[in-house]
């Protein structure tokens, strides 16, 4: 089971090696909803190198959803793994996810409800759930349109083709693609980078994204004037700040 | 031309240059400035003999932002009866109210970019039609590498120009970009030499979207900007 870790206010989770089973999930949105509430984290790091689900044992229910499980042979259905990926997708503070070496089905889900991607240069990313006959129904078929097109998630979710660093930058999927050998060099300075950036600010840029992509443009102007008048950001006097004295900003995510 | 006025407005072969001229600020923006832009978009929507309306700066580049030293604008404000004072500045913001006059300006609306064109200046530019920069330009938004923070609209109409994926870096991470940078994300429509001014590099453009049929246009850009936020079978029915 992944375990996580915190890291100079980064908290980290490291799916390495392992399948996803409703433990890990259940792992993911806990974590979720600490880095959102939790004052101390500023963001979420996803290290994936994952092939999905364990469809041949996920594991005991979670007690919480015994209520949700319908009876009959088809199981539980993806209730624990669309609540992992709403949790992730709500978590307003910076979310990150690394991927290297194989990265297949819901693991590219967990990676695709991260803001930003990074990928190491060997990685093999495929949404084999087709080839399996099974469906994605964790609620990538509404985001991943949205993140790199429609004709590129088509391309993913339909065909299932199995895409390498330079196509998942082409095509937009990855940010970053970093030589193996500067990795682990790289993705520790980018977290670093990201435990001192003005959070707060970043969620307010991010609580007005989200909800916009589904609000028609008036709706959406009076939403921001809504966000406008009801956020407060102490960051924004030390940015101002180190801007007269022509510093960099210490900022406190606040 | 008057060398001393903030916003130089002018016509030439139809189309309405506003152009920044602020030049020992980088055109940066100040109060006065945005209620200046909201009236001459207006001036112009109205205006039979415009066709195009053109937005762009003098000196060193489009605009470096908004005017973070400017005095607190103490003049008529037709805005000032919906005005907050918050901590973290006045809100509602009249940025939104003339990005938003130049969203629905029906005639073509175009950004030529040189050099910086960055916060309320990249601002403007999401609300044109196009946009047409160089390729030295650094364009984007910084806010966020100061804990500012913009409502002006940005966060519905970038996620409609670019993919989320991109979105997340220009706008989370506050990633500039260059003017090749910019085209290749789709942003930017097209690159010109700046020298030695962005107006006549971009005139083949500007006379190219005098030449469109206004009417059509004007249903056109309606139909496609409404079609952002309805459905299929209801945008078939708008076409009808």
């Amino acid at each position: 089971m992944p375990a996580e870790t915190i890291n100079d206010g980064i908290l980290e989770i490291k799916i390495q090696g392992e399948l996803l089973d409703f433990s890990a999930y259940q792992l993911i949105k806990e974590c979720a909803n600490r880095v959102q509430t939790e004052s101390n984290l500023r963001g979420l790091a996803l290290f994936l190198d994952c092939e999905g689900d364990n469809i041949e044992s996920m594991g005991d229910v979670p007690a919480d959803y015994a209520h949700r499980s319908p009876s009959g042979r088809h199981g539980i259905g993806p209730i624990v793994q669309q609540d992992s990926l709403n949790a992730l997708f709500h978590c307003m503070k910076p979310t990150v996810a690394f991927l290297s070496n194989q990265v297949y089905g819901a693991a590219m889900d967990l990676a695709a409800f991260c803001d930003i991607r990074w990928v190491r240069s060997d990685i093999q990313l495929c949404d084999d759930r087709i080839h399996q006959g099974r469906t994605a129904s964790t609620g990538i078929t509404y985001l991943l349109p949205r993140l790199i097109g429609l004709s590129q998630a088509m391309r993913i979710l339909l065909l299932g083709e199995t895409l390498d660093a330079s196509q998942l930058l082409n095509m937009q999927f990855a940010h970053e693609v970093v030589p193996i050998e500067d990795w682990d060099s790289k993705v520790n300075v980018f977290c670093r980078k990201v435990s001192r950036m003005a959070t707060r600010a970043y969620e307010v840029h991010k609580m007005q994204v989200l909800p916009q992509l589904d609000l028609p443009h008036d709706a959406a102007m009076t939403h921001s004037l809504g966000v406008r008048q009801t956020h407060v950001i102490k960051d924004r006097s030390e940015g101002i700040q180190a801007w007269r004295e022509r510093r960099e900003p210490e900022f406190k995510g606040e | 031309m008057n060398d001393s006025t903030p916003l130089i407005v002018e016509t030439r072969d139809r189309v309405r240059h506003l152009i920044l001229n602020r030049p020992q600020k980088i055109n940066a923006i100040d109060y006065a400035q945005h209620l200046r832009l909201y009236k001459e978009f207006e001036r112009a929507e109205q205006d039979p003999e415009v066709r195009v309306l053109a937005l762009s700066g003098m000196g060193r580049g489009f605009s470096a932002g908004d005017d973070l030293t400017a005095a607190p604008f103490d003049q008529d404000d037709p805005f000032a009866h919906r005005k907050v004072e918050l901590e973290m500045g006045s809100g509602p913001s009249v940025l939104l109210e003339s990005c938003g006059r130049l969203r629905n300006m029906t005639k073509p609306t175009v950004a030529l970019m040189h050099g910086i064109a960055l916060g309320s200046g990249y601002d403007y530019s999401l609300s044109c039609d196009f946009r047409i920069a160089t390729p030295d330009i650094r364009y984007g938004d910084p806010r966020i590498d100061r804990a500012l923070w913009a409502a002006e609209g940005w966060s519905y109409k970038l996620p409609r120009l670019l993919n989320l994926s991109i979105v997340t870096r220009v706008a989370y991470l506050g990633e500039e970009m260059d003017g090749q940078k910019a085209y290749d994300f789709g942003l930017v429509t097209g690159l010109v030499d700046g020298e030695p001014d962005i107006r006549e590099s971009a005139r083949s453009f500007l006379d190219r979207l005098t030449q469109v049929a206004g009417e059509a246009y004007a249903r056109s850009k309606r139909t496609l900007l409404a079609s952002l936020d309805t459905n299929f079978n209801t945008a078939l029915n708008q076409v009808i």
